[in-house]
């Protein structure tokens, strides 16, 4: 016995010094640990920085004259010129109000079209389907730029140069074609036993596309929404070749003939962009997640978005 | 009850719905398929019908054969564009995806779910802004004589290394590319992010015990992981270079001495300032060309790895 705790007595102590040198050693590394990450959150706020830069740099510019940007680049300067907002506000007004417009048309098109064929090709069967939706799902591969020179000529043949619709189809042509593979994955989805159960009430094709289908799709068609905004509002070589009257351009457009009208004036220049930036930039704000989808062009939540 | 057993159900479902001719289906089609029709397929058709043509929209085009090809393969400044084209595509995938996936590195070692998320947040938020405002935004910042860069170099006595930087031709291109600098807010970084993020934690913790460190694990670990995901990045990235074009106008024009000539600037050139439309249409349907076969390619690659493909 005595033996025993002869042994044991140092036993212990040599437990003990370990668990004092193992707690240090861990206090030791949450302090390197805790110096690491704050080094790794510094070189992500250098990353974030540069990265921001040209639009911070935007909004400081955007309240000065010009002889306050000669004075300092990058001081943000008082007085603050708002005035040079409303003054970019005017000229750019009309593009604003174009993008709008043909944007919310170029969504009432799409959602119409896609959502009607994603609908027949997830819930019915019939002859042809497959050739029929890989004649869509062809269409994806179809460059937009590849088919701008003969869809210039057939919009030109069509007189319709210079009108709200020639900015609005090429939208709805794309967005159809993209929403009715999106949708149709998505409604293939949706449970059976609600459709079974709707067909059993006496719901025929029409009253289950309105009653359980398109409430059900409100996802979908809000990615669907939000890709054709982004699409109109970065479109650029198509408005800048198809229209030349300025209040029907578009605001990519717009923005390069604003920029030759006021390239020497940076005040109202860089406030004009701004104002450009603001629609976007609420959407990814408050939709962030429906954004990132419609930019990678699928859905939300699958990923891509954690 | 399996899934087997649902699928099933909703094949026979559908197989009852078979027995009547489902005229309604077609009906239901034909608003879409009459869209496509005028305004994807015929345009499609047009193009490449009208490339063996003097396409003159309004008169008379005479059938010229493949004349507008032969010109085309002695169209220098057709290949040069090309040749800037490759520059672009080498550049886009190399220094241009090495910063994302260091930034993403960088995020999945921190330790806080919530300063992942901020940071992830502000790194993509350039891609909020668009695209017409970056490039004229970075157009300003080039300017040589009050652009930003200029005076910040003439400001810390490097007034040397001031340059015209858009109008050089030995400058313009990388000007050109530098455009978005650091390259972080766009698709190669999430897709570096999400696939790190779905690597088990186990994987780097086992790896750690190895005593494998950083540089190691991104080679031996981090990069395998990703090789699928890189693949398809890169077929996509050469898709997307081919229809490169918009910035290159925005800023230089192709210019100076087109040293930022791109295919789908000189292509727009050809119809619009040369009223060519048949060659236009040429170059058009060569560019379409490229495009499927590339696409074709990825379907196969896409088809082998869809075990490992997640979708977006």
């Amino acid at each position: 016995m005595s033996v025993r705790s002869d042994v044991a007595a140092p036993r212990t102590q040599a437990r003990h010094a370990q668990a004092r040198r193992a707690q240090a050693r861990r206090a030791q590394t949450r302090r390197t640990r805790g110096r690491r990450q704050a080094l790794i959150m510094l070189a992500l706020g250098v990353i974030v920085f540069v990265g921001l830069f040209p639009f911070l740099f935007m909004l400081v510019t955007s309240f000065k004259t010009n002889q306050q940007y000669y004075e300092s680049w990058w001081l943000p300067a008082l007085p603050l010129h708002l005035e040079n907002y409303s003054r970019a506000w005017a000229q750019i007004q009309p593009y604003f109000v174009t993008s709008v417009t043909v944007a919310a048309a170029a969504i009432v098109g799409t959602v119409v079209l896609c959502s009607v064929s994603a609908f027949v090709f997830a819930r019915y069967r019939f002859f042809g389907r497959n050739v029929l939706f890989g004649l869509i799902a062809a269409l994806l591969m179809v460059p937009g730029i590849s088919s701008l020179i003969p869809m210039f000529v057939l919009m030109r043949d069509l007189g319709l140069l210079n009108t709200r619709a020639v900015l609005v189809i090429p939208h709805i042509v794309g967005g159809s074609v993209l929403g009715t593979l999106l949708m149709k994955t998505f409604v293939e989805q949706l449970p059976q036993e609600l459709f079974d159960a709707a067909r059993v009430d006496g719901a025929g094709g029409p009253r289950m596309f309105v009653s359980i289908m398109l409430p059900l799709s409100m996802p979908v068609l809000g990615t669907i929404a939000l890709v054709t905004v982004i699409g109109v509002w970065n479109d650029f070589f198509w408005p800048l070749l198809t229209v030349t009257e300025n209040h029907l351009r578009t605001i990519s457009a717009g923005l390069q003939f604003f920029q030759t009208q006021n390239a020497t004036e940076y005040g109202p220049l860089f406030a004009g962009y701004a104002i450009a930036s603001i629609p976007l930039l609420v959407l990814f704000v408050f939709l962030s997640k429906y954004f990132l989808a419609g930019l990678q062009g699928g859905l939300p939540g699958v990923g891509g978005t954690k | 009850m399996g899934q087997g057993t649902l699928g099933g159900e909703k094949v026979r479902t559908m197989r009852a719905g078979r027995r009547r001719f489902p005229w309604y289906a077609y009906l239901a089609l034909a608003p879409l398929f009459a869209t496509l029709a005028v305004f994807a397929y015929y345009p499609a058709a047009s193009g490449i019908w009208h490339s063996l043509y003097e396409w003159r929209p309004g008169f008379d085009s005479p059938f010229v054969g493949l004349d507008n090809y032969v010109t085309m393969f002695g169209d220098d400044l057709w290949w040069k564009s090309f040749r800037n084209l490759g520059f672009i595509f080498v550049f886009g995938v190399t220094i241009a995806w090495a910063i994302p996936l260091l930034a993403a590195e960088l995020i999945i070692s921190l330790d806080s779910k919530r300063a992942q998320f901020t940071f992830r947040t502000l790194l993509i938020a350039p891609m909020a802004f668009p695209g017409v405002v970056t490039v004229l935004l970075w157009a300003a910042m080039y300017e040589p004589n009050n652009g930003v860069i200029n005076r910040v170099l003439r400001s810390m006595g490097l007034g040397v290394l001031a340059q015209n930087w858009v109008g050089d031709p030995a400058f313009a291109l990388l000007s050109l590319l530098f455009i978005g600098f650091p390259f972080v807010a766009g698709l190669p970084f999430l897709v570096f992010l999400t696939t790190l993020q779905n690597v088990p934690t186990e994987v780097f913790e086992a790896a750690a015990l190895d005593g494998c460190g950083r540089l190691r694990r991104l080679t031996a670990i981090d990069l395998p992981l990703m090789a699928s995901q890189l693949k398809l990045l890169v077929f996509l990235a050469t898709i997307g270079v081919l229809q490169y074009g918009f910035a290159a106008y925005l800023l230089t024009g192709g210019g100076p001495d087109n040293a930022t000539q791109v295919p789908v600037l000189r292509m727009l050139g050809v119809a619009f300032q040369g009223s060519d439309w048949g060659y236009a249409a040429a170059l058009s349907t060569t560019l379409f060309v490229m495009t499927i076969l590339l696409s074709v390619v990825i379907v196969f690659v896409r088809r082998r790895d869809t075990a490992d493909v997640r979708p977006l």
